[in-house]
């Protein structure tokens, strides 16, 4: 069985840290084998989201217990559903507090304030969380969906559909290809490019243009790139890429054929 | 303090960033309302008519929204990757890259850490392919494209990640952090 435990530093004879969410490590104890793992918190930063990064990290090492001086209603929550077992108000040197936690002292020593929230409390708090977090998303979508809708209507005043017609010709492999193209170079939230593959679409460019960028426009990111490779790795990162490059293309011309077919539209 | 401080400062310049591209674009009107003031109204009224459009599917984006992120935790997804293989760690997988949100950037750190668990690069791979499908997109793209459309690009791009993902799998040699069996933890 393994538990996590807020720490200030890399071993057991740290301290507890107080606050779970931006403690410098997390030591993962491992108390069936005696052994332990002590991992720099993601959310030691403490920028905004900080504590759900050690949330999530925490619940990714299959822990069962969680030992920390504070832990805030929105980690409870979360642990509480994955069944992870959370004692706050810990402190002392991490050793001592997982001694007390083998021989079950944790359970009923003063150091247990924190009681975990009851079922109406949790459902209460859930809802709470996810208005907050909806509210946060549509707020970081809104701006750039607005400066995208303001862009199309300049676009579409003041430069001429010849030209679009120009780039996007007819021919079905070009326009897949540079649609493809197209949706590799942009990033961020892909209400966008419904949004101009919509537009696109009127202006009368080609569905398999805008296909091409609507699928590539999230599963290739040429702009991301170099933070994929460094997480993931340069061969991984090109080869996921290339080949999503070339899928994006081959989803689109997929797409509109089977649209025709069941359509009956030419 | 100076940390906080700090902290907060960085805070106040994230808005402005958010806000940085439509602020752009409202100079840019500025600039070509005083070339061409006509045309810019225009654009003004085609910016306009298509807000209107997307009133409707933004209000049921909204509350998709809400009930996905009421019922379906980023916590959750930690649980579908990187157990098992084979056709259910693949389904747990494409579970997983559907349902999680937020920027590409926070998700990095966790897949590295699930790779050095064993996560294969298939299943990794299937997982950023299908963050592709946004349910709680559907009432736009469905606007715009309508719903026959989104069905098939949806089941094609699911299809579409897999495929990527053993073919990722299979040319990429993987770079698990542990061998098997061996465990990360140490004393």
């Amino acid at each position: 069985m393994k538990i996590a435990v807020s720490a200030d530093g890399p071993d057991l004879e740290a301290s507890v840290a107080h606050a779970f969410g931006t403690a410098p490590y997390l030591l993962i104890v491992d108390l069936s084998r005696q052994t332990f793992e002590a991992v720099p918190n993601p959310g030691a930063t403490g920028q905004r989201g900080a504590g759900m990064r050690a949330v999530v990290l925490a619940i990714s090492k299959d822990v069962k217990a969680v030992l920390t001086g504070y832990c805030g209603p929105a980690a409870q929550r979360q642990f509480a559903e994955n069944g992870i077992d959370v004692r706050t108000g810990v402190s002392g040197k991490v050793k001592d507090v997982v001694d007390g936690y083998r021989k079950g002292e944790l359970e009923e020593g003063e150091a247990l304030t924190g009681a975990p929230l009851d079922g109406a409390a949790i459902r209460r708090d859930a809802l709470v969380q996810a208005l907050r977090r909806s509210a946060r998303q549509f707020a970081m979508i809104l701006p750039m969906l607005v400066g995208v809708v303001l862009l199309i209507g300049l676009f579409s005043a003041f430069v001429p559909q010849n030209l679009l017609l120009a780039v996007f010709s007819g021919n079905p492999l070009l326009d897949t290809l540079l649609g493809a193209c197209f949706g590799s170079l942009f990033a961020g939230n892909p209400i966008n490019s419904y949004v101009i593959g919509g537009e696109l679409l009127a202006a009368g460019a080609s569905l398999f243009a805008v296909t091409a960028l609507i699928v590539a426009w999230v599963t290739v990111g040429v702009i991301q790139l170099p933070a994929e490779i460094a997480a993931m790795g340069t061969r991984f990162a090109l080869v996921r890429n290339g080949l999503s490059l070339v899928m994006a293309m081959g989803i689109a011309a997929v797409t509109v054929l089977i649209l025709r077919l069941v359509s009956g539209l030419d | 303090m100076k940390g906080d401080e700090v902290q907060s400062a960085k805070r106040r310049i994230r808005v402005p960033r958010v806000l940085l591209f439509p602020a752009l674009v409202l100079v840019l009107y500025g600039i070509l309302f005083a070339v061409s003031p006509d045309k810019t109204g225009v654009a003004l009224n085609r910016s306009g008519s298509i807000f209107l459009s997307m009133l409707l599917p933004l209000a049921l984006v909204v509350l998709l929204m809400l009930a996905l992120n009421l019922f379906l935790k980023p916590s959750q997804v930690v649980r579908f990757l990187g157990r098992g293989a084979g056709i259910k760690g693949a389904a747990l997988s494409v579970v997983g890259g559907i349902i999680s949100t937020g920027p590409i950037y926070a998700w990095y750190p966790l897949l590295t850490e699930l790779r050095q668990k064993g996560a294969g690069n298939s299943m990794l791979a299937i997982f950023l392919g299908n963050r592709a499908v946004k349910p709680f997109l559907l009432p736009i793209m469905i606007s715009y494209f309508g719903w026959i459309y989104v069905v098939i690009l949806t089941v094609l791009t699911v299809a579409g990640s897999l495929a990527v993902g053993y073919s990722v799998g299979a040319l990429v040699r993987e770079q698990t952090g542990l061998r098997s069996g061996e465990s990360p933890a140490s004393e």
